[in-house]
């Protein structure tokens, strides 16, 4: 029995002695594991762990004021307001939304909005619930906001235009960037069009961000650290905010465009382009079906019209064939010509606007009253390429290289380009179409307004919205040649023959030199002339001519330069000139320059 | 009174401290857990920790022959509470095991341990195994230990359940039960398991496969062991500093007061915690073997001591695996340290049948 016991006792420390060392090799394979995870991946789970709580909210820059000539903004930064969560959970966000739809409506766009979000590849923790919160919608959140611990409330400044329509094409619009660099930068906003689009590098600013701890569930525990955004650099501009508005005003309900340059600084002081869209509107984000609406407007809001409308020059024209005639072909002014209201090339009559004729005329005079014979019998001594080579040193058939994106050059028609683009020689007919501003040349309306700055200026003027120094070269032409050219321009509004003689400006202090000129938009048929010309009031809107009329002012110290187009209205002399005078006369008195 | 101070005085004071050290590590990580709800939790584990020392004196100073005589009558009166538990009871953590009694909520299924290893001490210690006839005499214990362990099984406590199961086993091996039937289980085990599988439930299933690749499901079932690493493992060697653990103040730590305490004490204490509280409870588990070993002492205290100690070792080991993935999260607490009261009690009693062991141990030696 005793023996039993012993045996017994044996087996029983054996046996415990086996599961002692059991538990010492659990410990051993235990302490292992812990110095696995502590010690030798201590940097790895501590970056883990910080991954986990440590959430990044990207802070996004402000863009930077854009000024006008006399320090007034003309688009700046309002702080938005925003509703925001944390983006991990997905179930939370969307019952979280539910939730609030209780308190604040959400639209159908927003909804989207916050679906496109989710899926977005964002460096932002956050997603944006709600935006553009009113005054009544923050209040309302703030009040309830006890119910909504993972929300959080966060400003972001947002472009706002103080003037939405009158700026729209100068400055252009911001909208969400399509880039693939900026994909991790889901809200940034960069210039979509116009002066935003062209000076975006300066205005945009750097991007900063937040480090926030967060609490498992989403809320937000503290700020850890914040590193400040940038903001964009302030741009001046030679816009005179009141004569924008003012020529904005003007054009209300018209379709057309007015730039007004500085003829000096080539600083473009105004320049319109109506219809007209809101900035604001695109800024914030349009909604589909105002977009359509704006497409499929026949007007065309959403075209520059003064930098990418395409015109005939028309009559204003007419000043780059005289100086072509007196520079190069030695042209004496002075020679007359008969105008009978027409001529014959072959057996082609060209006529002049004045169907009675304007009877005996020198080249000052047929600038004045813009004679189309006088012209004609020009065209016959001059040659198509001479006339485009001077037409280039007037910006004509070239771009200006204005700081807008989209500019188009127009076209300004040669030999080499006639037979390579129409496989055809040129013919003198077209030479007779070319020297009246008709045919083939197209020109916009800043290419008009920098011709007569060059003109009125005697420099290589380069139009510039951005305010900045500038020299330019001297024109190689005769002054007395452009004098020649001046003084007819004078007389075209200040002698009682002149064809914007009604536009005379009515302070005697300043006088305005200019030319009017008509945009056909149609060939007018032999059968048509037969029975008499329509008038264009009788003619569907959109065969009316365009008005046009370009000029500058003060004639003995130029300033400013203008150039209006009237999209079919009819003949510049009724309605393009009178408007410019309108125009010139309130920058003249306001001292705008 | 002069026998109890007497009694008072000879208790095994060393490992009474050692388990009051624990405890007290136990207070600091429940207080650094519950900073968020405020102090009650603290205080309620406080009062359940004087209940348990209470308790542990109380079965201290009783005599051990009083639990060998009614081993048997505790076991069914256990056994009885696990079946109410099981089938009226009501649900905690996904498991039918509570049960109220005059207002304390119990969990029958951490009496049943120590009921079952009184049991089977007993069993084993007035039938000694000899002959091949006495052979089928361990149907008897076979049924004590399967009984509970089905039961706890539908609750579904699989954590609780799988300890009992290994307490059993370990009491067989070192009564001295042939190895043969050791080779016979596994045996068994291994032709049944494709059976015993699907008698799994989804969730437990779904454990045990996330325990195999928890990053196959970061945000789901495999949650909560990636962020028990990446607490431990942020840690460090000093650690981030109590109260300062971002892992769990901030709530990326799952039941942090519970079952994952562990994970909290690694991230604010680091290695160095850890490999000391590691220490500690290494250290109760030889002061535990020194008192049962010590070969004048009757078969049934030395059972019932090395079970007890080899019960509050696999918990804490099991525990500190599961909460660094070595093994699937069952839902074992950290004894002493864990929030909890009936496992926090019937360790402490635990404790107290060793003491009382030790204790009658010396007093029948001053009687001789």
């Amino acid at each position: 029995m005793l023996n039993k016991n012993i045996q017994d006792l044996r087996t029983f420390q054996k046996r415990t002695l086996i599961l002692g060392m059991g538990k010492a090799f659990f410990s051993f394979v235990l302490i292992s594991k812990l110095y696995y995870l502590q010690i030798l991946n201590k940097s790895k789970f501590g970056k883990l762990s910080d991954t986990n709580r440590v959430k990044i909210r990207i802070l996004y820059p402000e863009r930077g004021v854009i000024y006008d000539s006399t320090g007034n903004k003309i688009a700046e930064n309002r702080i938005d307001y925003q509703i925001t969560i944390l983006k991990e959970d997905k179930n939370k966000i969307k019952e979280n939304i539910k939730k609030l739809s209780n308190f604040l409506s959400f639209s159908k766009e927003e909804k989207v909005f916050i679906e496109k979000n989710l899926k977005k590849n964002s460096l932002d923790d956050f997603i944006i619930v709600k935006k553009n919160l009113s005054w009544e919608e923050l209040e309302i959140f703030e009040y309830y906001s006890y119910l909504f611990p993972y929300l959080s409330i966060n400003k972001q400044k947002v472009r706002n235009y103080d003037n939405g329509l009158a700026f729209s094409h100068a400055i252009g619009y911001v909208g969400y960037s399509t880039k693939k660099k900026d994909s991790k930068l889901q809200e940034l906003k960069i210039g979509k069009t116009g002066f935003e689009q062209k000076y975006n590098s300066l205005l945009q600013g750097k991007e900063g961000l937040q480090k926030i701890e967060s609490h498992a569930s989403g809320k937000i525990v503290r700020l850890l650290e914040a590193k400040k955004s940038k903001s964009g650099k302030n741009l001046d501009t030679y816009i005179s905010k009141k004569l924008q508005e003012y020529c904005f005003k003007q054009l209300q309900g018209k379709s057309g465009s007015v730039v007004v340059m500085n003829v000096n600084s080539g600083g473009i002081v105004s320049l319109v382009s109506s219809p007209s869209f809101d900035i604001n509107e695109f800024s914030y984000g349009i909604r589909e079906d105002r977009w359509n609406l704006l497409i499929n407007d026949p007007m065309k809001p959403l075209l520059n019209k003064s930098i990418s409308g395409l015109y005939s020059p028309g009559s204003t024209f007419k000043l780059i064939v005289a100086l072509l005639a007196l520079n190069e072909i030695g042209f004496n002014p002075n020679q007359k010509f008969f105008c009978n209201g027409h001529l014959f090339l072959a057996d082609h009559k060209f006529h002049c606007w004045k169907r009675k004729g304007h009877g005996l005329m020198d080249l000052s005079s047929a600038i004045e009253e813009s004679c189309d014979c006088y012209f004609y019998n020009l065209a016959n001594s001059i040659e198509i390429d001479k006339l485009a080579e001077i037409s280039n040193i007037f910006s004509i058939g070239k771009k200006t290289g204005i700081d807008l994106p989209n500019e188009l050059g127009g076209l300004m028609p040669n030999k080499k380009w006639k037979s390579e683009k129409k496989g055809d020689i040129w013919h003198l007919g077209e030479t007779y179409n070319a020297v009246i501003g008709q045919g083939f040349t197209l020109s916009t309306p800043l290419q008009i307004a920098t011709m007569i700055s060059r003109i009125a200026a005697g420099k290589k003027i380069k139009p510039s919205i951005l305010r900045k120094t500038q020299t330019f070269e001297k024109l190689n032409i005769p002054l007395e040649h452009l004098n020649f050219v001046r003084k007819s321009m004078y007389n075209v509004v200040n002698d009682y023959k002149g064809t914007a003689f009604s536009s005379k400006l009515k302070n005697n202090k300043y006088q305005m030199a200019g030319k009017t000129g008509t945009s056909q938009v149609r060939r007018i048929s032999l059968q048509e002339r037969e029975s008499g010309v329509l008038e264009n009031q009788e003619l569907p809107y959109n065969l009316r001519d365009h008005s046009i009329f370009a000029g500058y002012a003060p004639f003995d110290n130029p300033r400013l330069a203008i150039s209006v187009i009237l999209e079919h209205h009819g003949s510049g002399s009724k309605f393009a000139a009178p408007f410019a005078k309108k125009v010139i006369d309130f920058a003249l008195k306001k001292n705008i320059s | 009174m002069k026998e109890l101070i007497f009694k008072f005085k000879n208790l095994h004071w060393t490992l009474i401290s050692l388990v009051f050290f624990i405890s007290f590590v136990g207070i600091v990580m429940i207080y650094s857990a519950s900073k968020a709800e405020g102090l009650n939790p603290t205080y309620s584990h406080i009062s359940k920790l004087i209940l348990g020392i209470f308790i542990m004196f109380s079965v201290a100073m009783m005599n051990i022959n009083l639990f060998q005589k009614y081993a048997y009558i505790l076991y069914f009166v256990g056994l009885f509470f696990l079946i109410y538990a099981t089938f009226y009871g009501f649900v905690g953590k996904g498991a039918r095991r509570w049960i109220n009694i005059f207002g304390v909520n119990v969990q029958p299924s951490e009496i049943m341990k120590i009921v079952l290893i009184l049991a089977i001490a007993k069993f084993f210690d007035e039938k000694k195994i000899q002959t091949f006839k006495e052979h089928l005499f361990i149907i008897f214990p076979i049924l004590l230990i399967v009984l509970p362990f089905l039961i706890i099984l539908k609750q579904p406590d699989l954590g609780t359940g799988l300890i009992i199961l290994s307490l059993g086993f370990v009491i067989f091996f070192i009564v001295g039960v042939n190895i043969k039937f050791f080779i016979l289980c596994f045996i068994i085990f291994l032709i049944s398991s494709p059976i015993l599988w699907n008698t799994l439930h989804q969730y437990q299933k779904q454990r045990l496969l996330t325990f195999f690749d928890p990053y196959k499901d970061p945000l789901g079932t495999g949650y909560h062991i990636i962020q028990s690493e990446i607490a431990i493992g942020s840690g460090g060697f000093f650690g981030k500093g109590w109260l300062k653990g971002t892992q769990s103040h901030l709530d990326y730590l799952p039941e942090k007061k519970t079952d994952f305490i562990f994970s909290m004490l690694g991230e604010e204490f680091g290695f160095m915690g850890t490999i000391s509280i590691i220490g500690l409870f290494i250290l109760v588990c030889l002061v535990g073997y020194i008192i049962s070993n010590n070969p004048e002492k009757d078969f049934f205290s030395k059972v019932v001591g090395i079970s007890i100690i080899t019960n509050f070792f696999l918990s804490a080991a099991l525990n500190m695996a599961m909460v660094m993935g070595l093994t699937p999260v069952v839902g074992i607490p950290l004894p002493l340290v864990s929030f909890g009261g009936s496992s926090l009690v019937m360790t402490f009693l635990g404790f107290g049948l060793i003491l009382s062991s030790d204790l009658s141990h010396k007093i029948n030696k001053t009687k001789y």
